[in-house]
């Protein structure tokens, strides 16, 4: 049964879908950078109001995932904010995360530097979101 | 009309003579200025066969209504003639400070011609020229040159542009440097500086660039900052450099690796890539005039076999055709082997691209260390390297051979050798590979200097860094698919070319969007543009620029990519993809108006108008 984006139960399934994708576990291996949040601005009544989600991530593994506030989210290291149409978008890999952040369509807040180096852990990442069975509520 | 003085500066170096151009104000209007108008002028005054090396071939050092003014990306000129490598029209531009001060001189550019009798230097003050002796400055490289006559002439405001030993040498992929780390690269416009005996020029002004709406000027240069500031690709470039591109390039199949060869290998963009050269050796990050992007390096190798003093850093396409293309990792190398270019003045795209040609052909038995006079040219290996761009420079044995390009030295080689050089009329490609990409692949197909990545926008538009509506492109290309790309390559085209020709930088370009461009011009030179006469000049430019060079000998047979582009990878994001070169021929063709010879129809260059000229040249 698909799982509503952004809910609770969606992040726990992508957590499990980065731990499992054997792909993101060589990629992101050298990811020692912290914490990267993702922010979904809202779209009523889909999604009534902005929200984060908090992906602690280290070596490979996915330690901690859970939905937090703008402002908890705004504390990570990386925090990449984009229109519930945008991240809709990612998920069905329709839009490169990269490009979106380059054409401004998602707005990066932390080192670019890093996010460049990382560049194919952040694909794995994607990828691993492609696999959760997600349902978007305004559909 | 503002921006332009109107006014451009003859020599002749036979005679010493100097005398004033000023040009129609349509001939602006249409053609907007640099390259453009450096166009015009070559069909006007020179026949098109002329040699490249001959005293009539004119070197045309041109800048643009908006250079001289405060525009971020402003800072840029350009230079023209025909060029000694592909024999077709040769140009380049360059960033740095000198097209600003050229215009401070109350020119829009100099119109050199002829040879002088023994080396010169142009000393160009408030719009006089004078022709000087340069005989202590022949044979000094382009470092010492710059520095030696900024101190001689006004160490804190002259600005110098000057050819190095390469340029002397007259070798076909020489460059002009201006302030060590700019560099007029491609084409071998200092080979032609060369050939006249022109060792540099030397410009000193004091003279302020009106513009046409000083509120309207004003307006747009306060969002051209603003845009730069909120632009993720111009914070890339701050932080990164050119060379940002390296790691999300090798990813998408961007990276020429190993003379076009393999298709991927991470160790080699860990190793080259942006964040790497950042952290390892970056100084500090320097900025051509009024830009506040300052994609330029200052590095640093503080020791080891390649240490190297503060310095001007490589850039993306230099970590590439001195690092990936050789397969070379060793970063150190890269920069040391990137600053004895600059010093020789060679353009790096061609010089390593023809170093890594030369490695083929050893690594496969063509060539042997005696033809080579005892210097090894394998892959991954730099000390040949060293030792060959010294006898490049100096055409000292096997020098001689590798400098005349990737193309004249397969035709010297033989023995199939042809099938290893990758260029696109004798013209070397630049670091993008039309393997992930195959709208760059028309693009370097149908560029008018040979295979080009600068006179048009299908870099950020293909690989999606910008997204511009309303000007007929598509949201998101498939970059291994053929099919669509033949409109968007000219579109990209006609956007690019007046870029090209105002000289506006191409990076700042990527922060704004087509509407803007049109705007620019507008405010500075008075002169009506909207979008859509905006996209007519890039139309009648490419047009004209088409039309030289079919004069000078293209036809549709020279409209191709080379046979290593045309073979499958194995590996890598572009596995097995490759252009295909019909297809998109035919699209370009069409959506350009090229008839099957390869010459523009006479439709297409009525309907781009004030080209009748060329027209009557081309169907009498």
């Amino acid at each position: 049964m698909s799982i509503p984006f952004p809910s609770e139960e969606w992040i726990k399934a992508y957590k499990d879908a980065i731990n499992t994708n054997p792909a993101y576990k060589t990629a992101g291996a050298d990811w020692t950078h912290g914490v990267v949040a993702l922010v979904a601005k809202a779209k009523p009544p889909a999604l009534p109001q902005d929200v984060g989600i908090w992906l602690d991530l280290a070596k490979g593994v996915c330690y901690d995932a859970k939905l937090v506030t703008v402002e908890e989210a705004a504390k990570a290291p990386f925090c990449i904010t984009g229109e519930y149409d945008r991240w809709k978008q990612v998920i069905r890999k329709e839009l490169d995360p990269i490009k979106g952040m380059m054409q401004g369509k998602l707005k990066l807040k932390g080192d670019l530097p890093t996010i460049v180096r990382a560049v194919k852990a952040s694909q794995e990442l994607v990828n691993s979101a492609g696999m959760v069975d997600t349902a978007f509520m305004d559909e | 009309m503002k921006g332009n003085w109107n006014r451009i500066v003859g020599i002749d170096l036979g005679s010493g003579k100097t005398h004033d151009i000023s040009l129609p104000e349509a001939v602006w209007r249409d053609l907007i200025g640099g390259s453009g108008v450096g166009a015009w002028l070559f069909m006007q005054h020179t026949a098109p066969k002329t040699d490249p090396l001959a005293p009539e071939n004119p070197l045309m050092i041109l800048a643009g209504p908006i250079v001289g003014t405060t525009l971020a990306g402003s800072s840029r000129f350009a230079v023209c003639a025909r060029s000694p490598l592909t024999g077709i029209w040769g140009e380049g531009t360059c960033g740095g400070n000198f097209g600003p001060m050229l215009k401070s001189c109350g020119v829009d550019g100099l119109y050199i011609t002829g040879r002088a009798a023994s080396p010169v230097y142009l000393f160009v003050e408030d719009g006089k020229v004078s022709i000087r002796d340069a005989a202590d400055l022949w044979g000094k490289d382009t470092y010492e040159t710059g520095d030696m006559l900024a101190k001689r002439h006004d160490e804190k405001r002259a600005r110098v542009i000057c050819i190095g030993p390469a340029g002397e040498n007259l070798i076909k992929y020489a460059n002009i440097n201006n302030d060590k780390g700019d560099v007029i690269g491609r084409t071998g416009m200092g080979a032609v500086m060369g050939s006249k005996k022109v060792k540099a020029v030397v410009v000193l002004g004091t003279q302020k660039v009106q513009v046409a709406d000083q509120a309207a000027y004003d307006a747009i240069r306060k969002d051209v900052l603003e845009k730069i500031k909120n632009s993720v690709p111009a914070d890339s470039l701050h932080s990164m450099g050119t060379d940002a591109s390296m790691d999300l390039g090798m990813m998408t199949g961007d990276i020429p690796i190993r003379n076009w060869s393999v298709g991927e290998d991470f160790d080699l963009s860990a190793a080259l890539g942006g964040p790497t050269m950042t952290e390892k050796f970056l100084v500090k990050p320097a900025a051509c005039l009024y830009c506040t992007i300052a994609c330029k390096r200052v590095m640093k190798v503080a020791d080891g076999p390649f240490a190297m003093e503060e310095g001007p850093g490589p850039e993306y396409e230099t970590c590439c055709s001195l690092g990936t293309g050789l397969h070379n990792k060793n970063a150190e190398s890269v920069l040391k082997a990137n600053e004895l270019a600059n010093k020789l003045g060679m353009d790096t795209i061609t010089l390593g691209s023809t170093l890594a040609f030369a490695m083929d052909c050893f690594e496969k038995g063509i060539i042997n260390e005696k033809d080579t006079g005892g210097v090894r040219l394998r892959f991954g290996e730099v000390d040949g390297v060293f030792k060959m761009m010294e006898m490049i420079a100096r055409r000292d044995g096997f020098g001689d051979v590798l400098a005349e390009g990737s193309r004249a030295a397969a035709a010297r080689i033989g023995k199939g050798a042809s099938d290893l050089a990758v260029h696109v009329k004798g013209l070397e490609l630049p670091y993008h590979d039309p393997h992930g990409w195959h709208g760059m692949g028309l693009a370097y197909m149908m560029s008018t200097r040979g295979a080009c990545h600068l006179q048009h926008l299908v870099h950020p538009i293909e690989q999606g860094m910008v997204f511009w509506d309303g000007v007929g492109l598509k949201e998101n290309y498939d970059g291994q698919k053929s099919e669509g790309k033949g409109v968007l390559v000219r579109i990209a085209e006609d956007l690019g070319v007046p870029c090209n020709a105002m000289v506006l930088c191409n990076f700042v370009a990527w922060t704004l969007y087509p509407p803007d461009f049109p705007a620019i011009l507008k405010a500075v030179t008075g002169f009506d543009y909207d979008i859509q006469s905006y996209l007519g000049c890039g139309a009648r430019i490419w047009l004209l620029k088409r039309g030289l060079s079919n004069l000078m000998g293209v036809t549709s047979r020279d409209d191709v990519l080379p046979p290593k582009i045309l073979a499958p990878y194995k590996e890598g994001a572009a596995a097995g993809s490759v252009p295909d070169q019909d297809v998109l021929r035919k699209e370009y063709y069409k959506a350009r108006g090229i008839e099957a010879d390869g010459k523009p129809s006479k439709a297409a260059l009525d309907a781009a108008g004030g080209l009748d000229e060329m027209a009557k040249r081309l169907y009498g």
